[in-house]
């Protein structure tokens, strides 16, 4: 099977959660191949996962504040701050038939292509069950899936760089203040590829490349026209809303 | 981590379950949170529990980061 390698773009949070369901139907429609896409958010951005609660989640205010915005995915987990400048989101969006029945299964082939990417740049990660990427313990990538009118969608970033600062002013940690102590707990638990090795964040993106396309008969393409337009108004009428956003 | 949003009298009367778990399918925990409404708000846990598995079988899902006797335990600790 063929797929669709849209390359490195960069797309405001809704737009970027928007797509994924697009391609997707397209997918399912076959108007559109297999998809990989590689995005990065701007402006910053949190997403939740679709069982969250914003207001649990996220400071609202702080968010609107420093002009990082907020959504909801499709997918369940947790609660994400996306940095601009700090990492690289993948979605693969496939006939879930593509991929191992059993959940596990397909989490683990999907993240065992990160695995790959980051060994191409000298980082050792290994997978850890459910959808966790870690290096020397520590989390450098996390994933989250979701197999929705018979299309796989998996997502997920890899961590460049961190900014603490700001994840711990827009991110609602239970109970924790910014403290030196609070940071320095996420320091032992997180790790980014420039904790990990002296590679610019372009030798990232090529190597993640390299494992998500190794074996695989592609082509590089971008949406099409009427995967855009559709994509622009899911993010207009669903993915900026408060209803959709404030739904639990 | 889980977390509900309960109103209840002498019964429960609407319960949102959040949380950074996954579901699949997405829509079986809106079912679950149904079966959950109606129940007295003095239900055994053994009961309660019952209701989330009967309904996670029927539709045949799959809970990842989140337990039935999670579900019952957070609800019961939101009651006290």
């Amino acid at each position: 099977m063929r797929w669709r390698v849209i390359g490195l773009e960069v797309h405001d949070a809704y737009f970027n959660m928007a797509a994924d369901e697009t391609i997707g139907k397209a997918v399912k429609e076959g108007r559109a191949l297999p998809t990989i896409r590689f995005y990065k958010w701007f402006p910053s951005a949190v997403s939740i996962g679709c069982f969250q609660s914003l207001e649990d989640e996220v400071d609202v205010e702080k968010c609107d504040e420093l002009g990082v915005d907020y959504v909801r995915r499709r997918t369940g987990g947790g609660a994400v701050y996306h940095d601009s400048n700090g990492e690289i989101t993948y979605s693969v969006i496939a006939p879930q038939n593509m991929f191992p029945k059993g959940i596990r299964e397909s989490y683990r082939l999907i993240c065992g292509m990160i695995v790959d990417g980051l060994a191409g740049i000298g980082i050792s990660a290994e997978f850890v069950p459910i959808n966790d990427i870690v290096v020397n313990g520590k989390k450098i990538s996390g994933n989250a899936q979701t197999r929705r009118d018979g299309i796989l969608t998996q997502h997920g970033t890899v961590l460049y760089k961190l900014d603490l600062q700001t994840m711990f002013q827009v991110l609602k940690v239970s109970g924790e203040k910014i403290s030196d102590k609070a940071i320095k707990s996420v320091e032992e638990r997180v790790t980014c590829v420039t904790n990990q090795a002296d590679v610019t964040e372009e030798n990232l993106y090529k190597s993640l490349l390299d494992a998500f396309t190794k074996d695989r008969e592609f082509e590089f393409g971008r949406l099409s026209e009427e995967e855009r337009s559709e994509t622009e108004k899911l993010a207009s009428y669903v993915y900026s809303t408060r209803a959709w956003n404030f739904n639990r | 981590m889980i977390a509900v949003k309960l109103d209840y009298d002498d019964k429960i009367r609407k319960v949102v379950i959040t949380g950074d778990f996954f579901v699949y399918p997405e829509t079986a925990l809106r079912e679950i949170e149904n079966a959950i409404v109606g129940s007295s708000a003095n239900e055994t846990d053994a009961a309660m529990r019952e209701k989330i598995v009967a309904k996670v079988e029927a539709a045949g899902a799959e809970l990842l980061g989140i337990t039935p006797e999670a579900i019952v335990s957070t609800i019961k600790m939101a009651m006290k």
